[in-house]
């Protein structure tokens, strides 16, 4: 079972505050695993500071496939998020979860580069077609729509 | 039939000329494997194009050799091992020159861009047992492997990332190390240490696939089955090529071998035959829309009172696609329409029965081509069938009767692959025609009667080598000399061979550079038999009744039953 020894030994998940978990040493995020499935995990990221989901809390969901560490975990963003790399089904387009992925990487890994993602949306490589029109044709605009968007879905009440 | 003499008095030449060649043929070939060597095997008159075969077929063991060869010339010369200059090669196209130049610009940024370390970025673990980097677990050094770069991961999850990638595809070729910050090659030597039997063999197959796919120089054939691929060399026009296994198809295009066409007419060709177009084509041609829904209607016989079909139920007239309800003795009765006849007068339907004509007439002349480009293609797929059954049994049937060494009847196989390559010319004569503009009535009068006379020279050599073959296996006793046969066959091969390679070079040159002999004499012969041309269809006359497009030789139309006006 290599994919338990990985975590356990990175990802051991230690109580921060009330109800947020720290990935080894990355602030603002933390994964655990569900009780009735070892492979499925349940996430949450802070949004990042000085980006328009700043002060969101997401609901993301991670799954360890068979293949996993020689396949990339399937991530899915639960929580509404307008990003234009993310679609309104959660999905992310992010190369390391494609055909990026090296079994070097490790579930902090993915984790830290979707909360990067957040800090620095890439509408040049869209998702979500008309989010990212809306980022490139009025950028601030968009981003007054992702931090109503934070508030509304994210704001973890 | 003057003009089937004239071909045969411009090349009595070639005629004797060949038969006595027969026979060195087959000294030639004794032993050899026949099938690849048909089009590029003889000349008489001096055609450079076809002297040498710009082209060699190669078996696998070929290609692995010629891969093996280059590698290991390519490692000498750059004094890196074997795996690398592998590397080196497949990122560069198989180009040793390619590789060469890059290398000796910039090597470390070659090195850079394939992933070639000289030396390991990490420090090889001193631990006693270091830890891999996928799995985080111990292992004992000798369990432990790293690429040129030193990053330790333990041979099980190399293997584990080595087989995903195998089994993803061509990619793993260009495998590099997991460490997602490095980019040190992963090559040839490291995977055959690590993965199954299995993986490597298939890491091999991809190795050796590569090699021709990416390889401008090469390309697999594309015939059916077959595994063997065709190294071209640039610096001839003629891009037929034919493979070891009989296939023969164009280098460009990698379509059957289509000489004279060019590319791009038999991708219009192809894309023809399998549109849709010509569905829209026989719709607008044959039918009309319904009045009220505008279904399309196809009036096949009965009077002009149409009724569409449920859940619609409109009654109307074929002619002038008003209601039924208004027709009767007013309009001059059931099958006439008076209407239609008044407005037709002033004009009303023309442009609608105008564009009517014209799909007609675009949709029979396509099928006019298209039919005889099939059946060319059918009784190729049989002459080859016949071939086929020529080489395995009635050549040596033929061997006993005559008492004559099989190397001896070579002629009887050089006869038919003739008529195979000669229906493929044939065949892709008819795309030719159907694009040949219509307007260059000269050169289409030109090409008919050249694709007749080949049409013609190819039956009489087909004749030959089907019917009068089967006296001599028969048990009659033959009407004449079995080395009368043998001169007449390989006579007639010769003759439809230089007739069929002068068409093609004729075709090729757009039919303005006419200079052979068997086509000098066109001039006189003017009116020529037309082969398949499609000039019979000018004969044809429209109904002023129905515009249904009939056969010269009726004197009513078949679908109203006028008589036909101005005949």
């Amino acid at each position: 079972m290599v994919f338990i020894v990985r975590y356990v030994v990175r990802l051991k998940p230690k109580p921060v505050g009330d109800f947020l978990l720290c990935v080894g040493t990355a602030p603002g995020i933390s994964a655990s695993p569900s009780e009735e499935n070892m492979r499925y995990f349940n996430v949450m990221i802070l949004g990042p500071s000085q980006s328009p989901y700043e002060g969101g809390v997401f609901k993301l969901e991670l799954f360890l496939p068979e293949e996993y560490p020689m396949a990339a975990p399937k991530v899915r963003f639960l929580t509404k998020i307008y990003h234009p790399n993310i679609d309104k089904l959660g999905r992310i387009c992010l190369d390391i979860l494609k055909d990026k992925w090296s079994p070097a990487l490790q579930i902090r890994t993915v984790l830290l580069s979707i909360q990067a993602l957040l800090s620095a949306p890439n509408p040049d490589d869209p998702l979500s077609e008309n989010v990212a029109k809306h980022w490139k044709t009025n950028e601030a605009e968009a981003v007054e729509t992702a931090k109503e968007w934070t508030q509304l879905y994210a704001s973890g009440t | 039939m003057d003009s089937e003499d004239d071909m045969h008095d411009a090349n009595d030449d070639d005629y004797y000329y060949s038969s006595d060649t027969a026979v060195e043929y087959s000294d030639e070939d004794d032993g050899g494997d026949d099938d690849g060597d048909y089009g590029c095997d003889h000349i008489e008159d001096s055609d450079e194009s076809n002297r040498q075969p710009n082209y060699i077929a190669l078996k696998e063991a070929d290609i692995r050799q010629h891969q093996e060869n280059e590698i290991t010339t390519l490692s000498t010369v750059l004094s890196v091992s074997r795996a690398d200059a592998s590397i080196l090669l497949r990122h560069h196209r198989w180009s040793v020159i390619n590789v060469h130049e890059v290398w000796y610009a910039d090597e470390e940024g070659v090195r850079k861009a394939v992933g070639l370390l000289e030396s390991p970025v990490v420090q090889f673990p001193n631990a006693q047992e270091p830890t891999c980097g996928i799995c985080f677990e111990s292992s004992p050094l000798d369990g432990i492997s790293s690429a040129a770069c030193g990053h330790p991961f333990c041979d099980e999850c190399w293997r584990a990332y080595m087989s995903t990638s195998i089994n993803g595809g061509p990619g793993c070729l260009m495998l590099r190390c997991p460490d997602p910050s490095c980019g040190a090659a992963i090559g040839q030597d490291m995977i055959d240490r690590l993965v199954s039997e299995e993986d490597k063999e298939r890491y091999a197959r991809y190795l050796v696939r590569s090699y021709i796919e990416d390889n401008p120089k090469t390309k697999w054939c594309p015939g059916p089955g077959c595994e063997y691929a065709v190294e071209f060399f640039v610096g001839n026009e003629n891009c037929d090529v034919s493979c070891l296994c009989s296939h023969g198809f164009c280098w460009n295009c990698t379509e059957e071998a289509h000489r004279p066409v060019d590319c791009g007419t038999v991708a219009k060709w192809i894309m023809k035959n399998n549109a849709e177009s010509e569905n829209t084509d026989w719709l607008l041609a044959n039918s009309k829309p319904c009045p009220k829904c505008k279904r399309p209607i196809e009036k096949n016989n009965g009077c002009m009172h149409m009724t569409c079909t449920y859940p619609c139920k409109f009654g109307f007239c074929w002619l002038c696609l008003g209601a039924w309800s208004d027709h009767g003795e007013r309009t001059g009765g059931f099958y006439a329409c008076n209407g239609y006849e008044a407005a037709k007068q002033e004009g009303v339907y023309d442009e609608a029965e105008r564009r009517r004509e014209r799909a007609k007439m675009s949709v029979e002349r396509y099928t006019h081509y298209y039919e005889r480009w099939a059946t060319n293609h059918s009784s190729r797929q049989k002459a080859i069938a016949d071939l086929h059954q020529m080489q395995t049994v009635n050549l040596k049937e033929l061997s006993v009767k005559q008492s004559q060494p099989e190397t001896k009847l070579e002629f009887v196989m050089k006869a038919w692959l003739q008529i195979v390559e000669c229906r493929r010319v044939l065949k892709w004569t008819y795309a030719y025609g159907y694009y040949l503009p219509e307007p260059e009535h000269a050169k289409r009068q030109l090409f008919e009667y050249l694709q007749g006379e080949a049409e013609a020279g190819l039956e009489r050599l087909h004749q030959c080598a089907e019917k009068d073959l089967q006296a001599y296996l028969g048990p009659e006793p033959p009407p004449t000399d079995f080395n009368d046969f043998r001169s007449k066959l390989a006579g007639l091969t010769s003759v439809t061979r230089t007739y069929f390679e002068n068409l093609v070079r004729a075709l090729e040159n757009g039919l303005s550079d006419v200079d052979s002999q068997a086509t000098a004499k066109i001039g006189q012969a003017g009116k020529g038999k037309g082969g398949g041309g499609y000039s019979d269809y000018h004969g044809s006359w429209t109904c002023d009744q129905c515009t249904y497009f009939n056969t010269i030789s009726l004197p009513t139309c078949e679908m109203c039953l006028q008589p036909r006006h101005n005949a």
